[in-house]
């Protein structure tokens, strides 16, 4: 097979072998709806949409848990909560927002929206891709089956050395925590690998690096974060793991060892966490903004540029978690200032979206207030966090509540608030049809009153003395009044959160009554907009060359003598139409599903008995060797297309389905293929 | 170069139009195979994770009680050790040449020989466990223990698995699934046996060599 | 057994494993592993004969014995990226990518070893 003139399909598939008898020992699932679809499914719109459902499932979790800590500090003395329980409760939060919510978010856009930006078919490993979600939900779950066998873990969420040891933490709630966790950084580690190659390999005819949107750039930096954060936390946990079942001397100070070293591990990795936690929502914001603001993002280099920097320079800050724990007077001065300069890239994000802004013709539907909002929200975060970086300021606010109001500040109000605003600023693209307005504005204005009326107070509380993770606190410190006053927001925050949920069911019901909002409701700037709402299986037919940034754009619109904006195209004859013909896509698979189901089960078998290690064990090896060896296609479907040699877990090229609920008459013809083959040329 | 190239492939689609070669550029944007982009992400991600571990050792390689790594270490025999999985690395990427000139027997030769090497190193890992065991140092015996075994333990899983992996392509090959369009298979599992490898020759210097 | 013959063995190798550039094969790939072999025994040698001119450099500590493994070390290392991992001769970005995990982790891990003061003689954790 020679290279094609034009290029060929983006996504390369596997090779087409249907003389050779298969390896596979099953075929390969064919269905297309139903349950059974979801959980064969390798679709990244899919894997996508159950990242998102799964983290509104934690959130509510999660949010649970942070009520009950309200509601236990409402007053002093709380007898809600025992110490024990409390500690559970704040530990399991923590860990349920963090790895549960706030990182699965990042994957739902990230799995939904990435691939569309960047002109593909489906991400570069479509089975792979669906591992990592059904590892995450395993883990997830895995962590909170913790609640009914035992006990949460209550080490905090960072989970020091000692304290996370056998012997001060006897039950088994830690042990929750560590597998569980191990579990979900596999399926982290292996969505970073698929997505950075899905970037770097997989982008539309046209589109280099510098022309891709921002959000596929903070995904890419995302991910490089998470490819190598990830193995740091594993190996921790790994040591944690071997002290508490095998009795290992990793942190066991009678023996010499050292808590630091926990300390060290984790925070090596915790402190990019939290960069990978706010950068998907900066670019998310990054997206926004233009279109609300009919300009384009201000500064595109150098808002690439400070986010590739806070990449690099969040591995040099992590001691910053550290200033009290003894790490000496040298240590800290180096790490104090590495923590100010870091601030740096941050600023020039914030002045960047402002002048994108300024000037132009705003409007403010709700994803720009939310946008806004984490403007606004983040930079109180952040100033927050330059106070902490100054280390004598730090050792007073450190392990107070100043704390807890600075991380709540740039996480809730920084990616909270970008993920719901890029929630409904995608939900058309995504489901078809707009949320209500309305009830969207009422849903920001809500939040925002319930999540400042919480976390505000905070940063008094913690300067006036009161400690963070500790259950109760005495009456006739002064802390009464505004820790009522942010228990009272934490529960206008609920609400805020459940009419967010009306907000989708509402909007889905009352849609079928309204016209259809199109392709493109906001009169948006980057390709994925192009495509049909909802986005079709196949993603673009066909696949869009790209020329400059904001491509999409400049199709619909030009300049003219003046420099003024000129409409030159109408958005319906820019838009793709559905496709009339089968279009080639990854076959589902239930491999994914299968060993993300083994993982589990090793867990219980290492917590209970070693018989489940050997049944999960064989449940893993069966299914990677499944995996590797089902057949790449749907062995029915007629071939017409030639495919690229590719990796030996030869990637399915089923003559499949344009989308649910075709008919999947395979009549794959000339005019098909040709038709796959051909790459739209501008003009 | 090109004529030839050009020349090579029009006589390969007339020979079979449906089986692919591998190409000089996939049809990338980097021109690099998914796969093996990925895996050379997967070895970069790995270096944290042994990084993590061999720092672990460095800081608790002086135990308080129990032997020392001076006492225990038998260099000249962890040296043999280490020359055989070097040179599995020797008769791996001799595999992967082998598969890509279409070679299919040496290519299972090799690939034969690189896991029993792979298999020799990791009975000397045990046989050499064994021996510190019964001299007294266990898992739990002191710090430098517990890092040493569980260092070493990692890697040897690692090479373990490397060892499936490459039964597995034998196996495979062996029932004709090998063609030579499916060399990246064995270069990619190349990729990670020689990480291995490399991985050991870190150790084996830090670990075992190197003076306290 | 395989369908596809390849129609003589003469095959350009930059043809078959996307290298960007010729190279010749098999007899590269022993020369290293002899030159491998050199280099591990003089690995070795160090420990066998630590007073050799070459690596005692002090009387009271090891740190020429420490050096010249570490380099010998990382002669290894990256014999083994750059030959028999192809590095050399693949497109760079593999190279920058490796390296970006490989730098990352010596920086960030001998930050670690700083902190812990594990250079300084007399101490330990």
């Amino acid at each position: 097979m020679a290279l094609t003139e034009s290029r060929p399909l983006a996504l390369p598939a596997g090779e087409a072998e249907p003389e050779r008898a298969s390896l596979g020992v099953f075929t390969r699932p064919k269905g297309t709806t139903g349950w059974r679809s979801w959980i064969t499914t390798v679709d990244h719109k899919k894997i996508g949409i159950m990242y998102g459902a799964a983290a509104m499932f934690f959130l509510i979790i999660g949010g649970v848990e942070a009520l009950l800590i309200r509601a236990q500090l409402w007053a002093p003395r709380g007898t809600l909560l025992s110490a024990d329980a409390y500690n559970q409760v704040f530990t399991m939060h923590g860990t349920t927002m963090v790895f549960l919510v706030v990182m699965p978010i990042g994957a739902a856009f990230a799995n939904y929206l990435m691939p569309l930006q960047i002109g593909a078919r489906d991400v570069a490993f479509p089975r792979l891709n669906a591992f990592s979600f059904w590892c995450f939900l395993a883990g997830g779950l895995f962590l909170n089956s913790s609640w009914l066998l035992g006990g949460g873990a209550d080490g905090g969420w960072f989970n020091y050395a000692p304290n996370n040891g056998v012997l001060f933490s006897p039950t088994h709630g830690i042990d929750f925590w560590n597998l569980g966790l191990i579990i979900t950084g596999i399926a982290s580690l292996a969505g970073a690998v698929n997505l950075i190659v899905t970037v770097l390999n997989l982008r539309a005819p046209g589109m280099t690096l510098m022309k891709m949107p921002i959000f596929t750039w903070m995904t890419l930096v995302t991910q490089f974060l998470l490819l190598f954060a990830i193995p740091v936390l594993t190996s921790a946990q790994f040591l944690l793991m071997f002290d508490r079942l095998f009795n290992a001397n990793f942190f066991n100070v009678a023996k010499g060892a050292s808590p630091l070293l926990w300390e060290h591990l984790f925070w090596i990795f915790g402190h990019p966490e939290v960069y990978l936690m706010i950068l998907p929502a900066f670019g998310l914001v990054s997206e926004i903004l233009p279109v609300m603001a009919r300009k384009p993002i201000f500064g595109y280099p150098f808002i690439v540029f400070s986010g590739v920097a806070i990449g690099f320079m969040g591995w040099g800050v992590w001691a910053h978690h550290m200033f009290v724990s003894g790490i000496g007077p040298i240590s800290v001065t180096t790490f104090s200032l590495t923590t100010m300069f870091i601030a740096v890239p941050t600023g020039v994000k914030i002045l960047n979206w402002t002048a994108t802004m300024w000037g132009g013709k705003l409007r403010f539907p709700t994803p720009m207030l939310f946008s806004i909002g984490l403007i606004l929200m983040f930079t109180i975060g952040g100033l927050s966090g330059v106070t902490h970086s100054v280390a004598p300021a730090d050792t007073q606010q450190t392990d107070t509540y100043y704390i807890v109001a600075h991380f709540h500040y740039v996480l809730f109000g920084g990616a909270f608030f970008g993920f719901v605003g890029a929630m409904y600023f995608y939900w058309p693209k995504v489901f078809g049809y707009l949320l209500n307005e309305k009830m969207g504005k009422a849903n920001f204005w809500l939040m925002l009153l319930g999540f400042n009326l919480t976390f505000a107070p905070m940063h008094v509380l913690g300067l006036q003395g009161m400690s963070r993770r500790i259950y109760t606190y005495d009456a006739g410190y002064g802390f009464e009044l505004w820790n009522k006053v942010a228990t009272i927001g934490a529960f206008v925050l609920a609400g805020s959160i459940g009419l967010f949920l009306f907000n989708v069911l509402y909007s889905k019901v009352k849609s079928k009554h309204l016209p259809a909002p199109g392709p493109d409701p906001w009169d948006a700037r980057t390709i994925e907009w192009m495509t049909p709402s909802p986005t079709p299986a196949y993603n673009y037919e066909p696949i869009p060359t790209i020329t400059r940034v904001d491509d999409f754009w400049y199709r619909k619109y030009g300049e003219d003598a003046n420099g003024d904006l000129v409409r030159i195209a109408a958005t319906e004859d820019v838009a793709q139409k559905r496709a009339d013909h089968p279009i080639h896509l990854p076959s589902p698979s239930y491999w994914p599903f299968v060993l993300a189901l083994g993982l589990p089960v090793i867990g219980y078998g290492l917590l209970y008995t070693r018989w489940l290690c050997i049944v999960g064990g064989l449940i893993v090896v069966a299914a990677i060797y499944g995996w590797a060896l089902e057949p790449p296609d749907d062995p029915d479907a007629v071939h017409g297309d030639d495919h690229g040699p590719d990796d030996h877990s030869a990637e399915g090229d089923a003559a499949a389905i344009g989308e649910a609920g075709e008919t999947g008459d395979a009549a794959v013809d000339d005019a098909a293929s040709a038709g796959d083959k051909e790459v739209e040329t501008v003009g | 170069m090109a004529e030839s190239i050009a020349a090579y492939e029009a006589k390969v689609s007339a020979a079979d139009a449906t089986a692919p070669v591998a190409h000089i550029d996939d049809a990338t944007n980097t021109g690099i195979s998914n796969t093996k982009l990925a895996m050379w992400l997967f070895l970069a991600s790995e270096c944290l994770l042994f990084g993590g571990l061999i720092t672990t050792y460095l800081l608790y390689k002086n135990p308080l009680e129990g032997p020392t790594p001076k006492e225990i270490f038998d260099i000249p025999f962890t040296s043999v050790s280490s020359f055989v999985l070097l040179m599995s690395s020797l008769t791996m990427v001799l595999a992967v040449s082998a598969i890509e000139r279409g070679d299919h027997h040496q290519l299972r030769v090799w690939l034969a020989a690189t896991a029993l090497l792979g298999a020799t190193f990791i009975s000397g890992q045990v046989y050499e466990f064994t021996v510190f065991y019964r001299e007294g140092l266990g898992y739990t015996t002191s710090r430098f223990s517990s890092a040493f075994y569980t260092l070493t333990g990692f890697h040897g899983a690692h090479v373990t698995v490397g060892i499936i992996m490459l039964v597995s392509l034998l196996l495979l090959s062996l029932r004709g699934k090998m063609p030579e369009h499916r060399s990246e298979t064995v270069e990619v599992v190349g990729l990670y046996w020689h990480f291995v490898d490399v991985v050991w020759i870190l150790i084996f210097a830090v670990v075992y060599l190197i003076p306290s | 057994m395989s369908t596809v013959e390849s129609p003589d063995h003469t095959v350009p190798t930059a043809v078959l494993d996307g290298a960007v550039e010729e190279y010749p094969r098999d007899k590269l790939y022993i020369l290293t592993a002899l030159f491998l072999a050199v280099v591990t025994a003089t690995e070795v040698a160090t420990y066998a004969w630590p007073s050799f001119k070459a690596w005692h450099w002090s009387e009271t500590s090891s740190i020429g014995i420490i050096t010249v493994l570490l380099l010998l070390m990382a002669v290894k290392f990256f014999t083994v990226a750059y030959i028999f991992m192809h590095l050399k001769f693949d497109k760079p970005i593999l190279t920058r990518l490796f390296y970006a995990g490989l730098g990352l982790a010596i920086l960030v891990y001998l930050a670690v070893m700083l902190m812990f003061r594990i250079y300084f003689p007399g101490q330990h954790i």
